[in-house]
């Protein structure tokens, strides 16, 4: 885990996915052959870091390496982008939490290996009040 | 190409199995499999199966069962396609008798699911999406099941009684199959009353953890000469976007809407010559989404039509006539075989109190992830 | 200390966890519900660290900045996640930085300022163009213990580069006062510091910043009503406040940084949240006093001279510290414990 997760930290510490730059086509996460045109001409771009909620739920039921973390809040956000991203939604008020909601993202534990093990970092997204962002 | 009969099946029951390991499972279903031919040795042995490695810290499945069952010598492997792995196990298996390169080929699907923690087996079952952006951040396959439940019920209007209908379904022909995990009728209100797992989900919304074997003998008919045979049409696979999150449209099954389309265009039949269905009810709104992507019900209305009856045993598609996922059970690996088991028993007339009657054409939707790999097959009593 | 003219704070962000918790809730529980303050401090949610508010602090600053590169990243923390291994690299790794010199530094509350004019030195130098400087904290209180009423968290970070048009303030004077005095201290491999109550005042306290304030006053030739705004290290609502009376400052020059009721003392990053405040209020040309204080103990006095670019920058700020003071939720006790992992597994 501990490696796999250093090979990705861009992608998750920067929302950093990638572009085709034939056809302008957006993803996250990162493809290697664009779907839309079929082109393998792909840079890295940093996906917009606000969006607004597709679907989302909360989850009872953790799987393992999340015991303490339940219930956790997760949803399908559509960045500003049009490219979909699976996250948390942490900090929510139960009334904000609703399909359509501004959200944007933050910088948050995701795990860690136990006390003595690495921590896992990454994104995940909170909701958008007003001017107030948590 | 030869002409592929299912020539007989086998299955355990469906439920906790402390006592039985999953080697123990597979050999128990593939004898009662062999049983009913006792002069046919299969030419393959293929095991389908999703996570033994974590299970039980067991590959190279295939070579075992073989060695087991004293058949050394015999080729053998394992097929994966997370949940769909015993549909896509049975695919491979047709297609070595059906080009004639077997004269018969015994495909079974196992999963021990009890031997892990449920914390565990949620990460086991979630290794059908993507580790690197699904698992990394939490989500486990029922999370995105939910997320899409919500969806749909936003998108379709659908209520919370309507999106039950399959589960009821399910638990009410469970009630009356011997090798089902679940024996108990529910009503929506025990649906609803159900605690929630990830909302919209509740409890009673999902199929569970069991154990379970069911295997499969497919013969060319140059091998098993009988009346009534049942004969496979056609077996066929698509694949999705790989994450739901990936794909513009969530709410559509392509991969089934493919497997099917292609299912029935070999088969030669259309949606309206479906006796009875097997379907991939892993949770209430899979079932909804896979009737629609095949036709059997419009876009949004799958679980509507459930509640209207129109897929009780005594509806015009008949689904789950066992229990389905919900109610047989979901040994994840071998849900595929159960379903082509269940058809079988069907057609064969051996339905008993959850006979659909004068079913000529059986067709069974496996599905691994969410629609990610899809293998649709279709059946017919000759 | 000879400061460099033409090094100076092109931006700054601040960050706030969205939870706090009442002092009449530590009361509640460790004080047999005795008539607490009506005072709250900030809380970090289970899923952040000091890492992760000082990310979500720097990427603030940087975007104010308009920061492109950055030549060192430097934060200040008592509470870094891993005893070894250094937050700053990860701040750096999310900004997407790489030749940086980065480091962790360690001076109880007064680490932040400390790489503020760490960073200073090393863009006056000429080694760097422009740095990062981190002041950052979840404290830890021992449960049951009269700090933990105050012990808080958040983040403060502030980017530095040449002077330029488009600079909010310069760092004109800077004077540091430190002796071995062991107010407040955290022995390795120990969860909770310890602190000798009252001797935390007069000798620590008031002594170093008495004394670095009037040496900074010493050496500039500075006095009280020189400056409009000043803020000292605020541990406690009261601290603050005395030790401005006694350096002859008035009230209303110290108000609008008074924030220790609402969030706490977090830390490493009280005095760099101190400053922010007073820029949020302060108009160019203006001069402020921010002296911080760590145990240990030490004081950093800083003069701050506001700039032109200030409104312009201000202005754009969505979210100003003011208003992050209010906007939270209140945690019971036990979610706090659960929070900041002190409930025993």
């Amino acid at each position: 885990m501990a490696i796999s997760y250093w090979r990705r930290r861009d992608r998750y510490y920067r929302l950093l996915g990638n572009k085709c730059t034939n056809c302008s086509s957006e993803y996250y996460p990162p493809v290697y052959i664009c779907r839309r045109c079929g082109s393998e001409s792909l840079v890295d771009v940093e996906m917009p870091k606000t969006g607004q909620i597709v679907t989302y739920t909360v989850l009872r039921e953790v799987m393992a390496g999340f015991e303490g973390q339940q219930p956790l809040v997760l949803g399908i956000i559509r960045l500003d982008n049009g490219v979909k991203v699976l996250g948390q939604i942490v900090d929510t008020p139960p009334e904000a939490l609703k399909i359509g909601s501004r959200v944007k993202m933050v910088f948050r534990k995701i795990r860690e290996e136990g006390e003595a093990g690495q921590i896992y970092y990454g994104y995940k997204f909170t909701i958008l009040q007003g001017k107030t962002t948590f | 190409m030869s002409r592929v009969i299912v020539a007989s099946v086998g299955y355990t029951k469906v439920g906790d199995h402390w006592d039985k390991s999953i080697l123990d499972l597979a050999v128990e279903a593939s004898k009662k499999a062999l049983k009913p031919h006792p002069n046919i040795k299969p030419d393959t042995i293929i095991v389908g199966n999703m996570f033994s490695s974590q299970s039980a810290r067991q590959e190279h499945l295939g070579a075992l069962l073989a060695s087991a069952l004293n058949l050394v010598g015999t080729p053998a492997f394992k097929v994966e396609a997370a949940c769909a792995s015993g549909g896509v196990a049975f695919n491979v298996g047709y297609h070595l008798v059906r080009s004639g390169e077997a004269a018969s080929v015994l495909v079974v699907g196992v999963e021990k699911m009890r031997d892990l923690d449920v914390a565990e087996t949620s990460l086991a079952l979630t290794m059908a999406e993507s580790a690197e952006y699904t698992q990394f951040i939490g989500a486990t396959f029922l999370s995105l099941n939910a997320m899409l439940a919500r969806l749909y019920q936003e998108t379709y209007n659908v209520t919370r009684d309507e999106l039950s209908a399959f589960p009821v379904i399910a638990h009410q022909n469970a009630a009356t199959a011997e090798h089902a995990q679940f024996r108990k009728a529910i009503s929506v209100e025990d649906v609803s009353r159900s605690p929630l797992v990830s909302d919209p989900l509740r409890l009673l919304d999902c199929a569970p953890i069991g154990d379970g074997a069911a295997a499969v003998l497919l013969t060319s008919d140059k091998l098993v000469e009988e009346d009534d045979e049942v004969e496979v049409l056609s077996s066929k696979i698509s694949t999705n976007v790989f994450s739901l999150y990936e794909r513009d449209d969530m709410l559509t099954f392509s991969a089934t809407k493919e497997a099917a389309r292609k299912a029935f265009s070999e088969a030669g039949i259309g949606v309206e010559d479906v006796d009875v269905l097997e379907i991939h009810d892993a949770f209430s709104v899979t079932a909804a989404l896979s009737v629609e992507a095949m036709g059997f019900s419009k876009p949004g209305e799958g679980a509507k039509d459930a509640s209207a009856g129109v897929y009780s045993l005594k509806g015009r598609y008949p689904a789950l006539t066992f229990g389905g996922l919900k109610g047989r059970g979901n040994p994840a690996g071998a849900t595929g075989l159960y379903q082509i088991a269940e058809l079988w028993l069907q057609l064969k007339g051996r339905g008993g109190l959850n006979q659909v009657e004068d079913c000529r054409i059986g067709l069974a939707q496996n599905i691994g992830g969410v629609d990610t790999t899809s293998v649709v097959t279709v059946l017919a009593r000759r | 200390m000879k400061m460099p003219k033409d090094v100076a704070i092109a931006g700054y962000g601040v960050y706030i966890p969205r939870y706090r918790l009442p002092a009449a809730e530590v009361s509640r529980i460790w004080r047999a519900g005795e008539e607490a303050p009506p005072t709250k401090k900030a809380v970090a949610a289970l899923d952040e660290d000091s890492t992760t508010m000082a990310v979500e602090a720097a990427r603030k600053a940087v975007e104010m900045a308009e920061a492109k590169e950055l030549g060192a990243v430097f934060v200040g923390t008592e509470s870094k996640p891993y005893a070894v291994k250094p937050t700053s690299v990860i701040v750096a790794q999310a900004l997407a930085q790489h030749k940086v010199l980065a480091s962790d530094l360690e001076f109880a509350c007064k680490a932040g300022t400390e790489a503020l004019q760490l960073i200073i030195a090393l863009i006056g130098s000429g080694m760097i163009e422009s740095g990062l400087a981190i002041g950052v904290d979840t404290a830890q209180g021992r449960p049951g213990d009269e700090l933990e009423f105050t012990a808080g968290s958040a983040a403060a970070a502030y980017v530095l580069s040449k002077r330029n048009s488009k600079s909010i303030a310069i760092v004109e004077g800077a004077s540091s006062y430190v002796s071995d005095t062991t107010d407040f201290w955290r022995r390795g491999g120990q969860k909770y510091p310890r602190h000798l109550s009252r001797f935390t005042g007069e000798p620590a306290y008031f002594h170093h910043i008495q004394s670095a304030v009037k040496n900074l006053f010493d050496e500039y030739g500075y006095k009280p009503s020189d400056f409009k705004y000043a803020i000292f290290h605020q541990p406690n609502p009261r601290f603050p406040v005395e030790v401005a009376l006694r350096l002859g400052f008035k009230f209303e020059q110290i108000k609008p940084a008074l924030v220790n009721p609402y969030i706490g003392n977090p830390y490493a990053a009280n005095s760099l949240l101190g400053l922010a405040l007073l820029l949020e209020e302060a108009a160019p040309n203006e001069l402020l006093l921010v002296c911080s204080f760590g145990s240990g103990a030490g004081s950093d006095a800083l003069s701050i001279r506001v700039l032109d670019g200030i409104v312009e920058k201000v202005s754009k700020v969505g979210n100003r510290v003011k208003d992050m003071l209010r906007d939270a939720v209140d945690l019971d006790y036990a979610t706090y414990a659960k929070f900041r992992g002190k409930i025993l597994i």
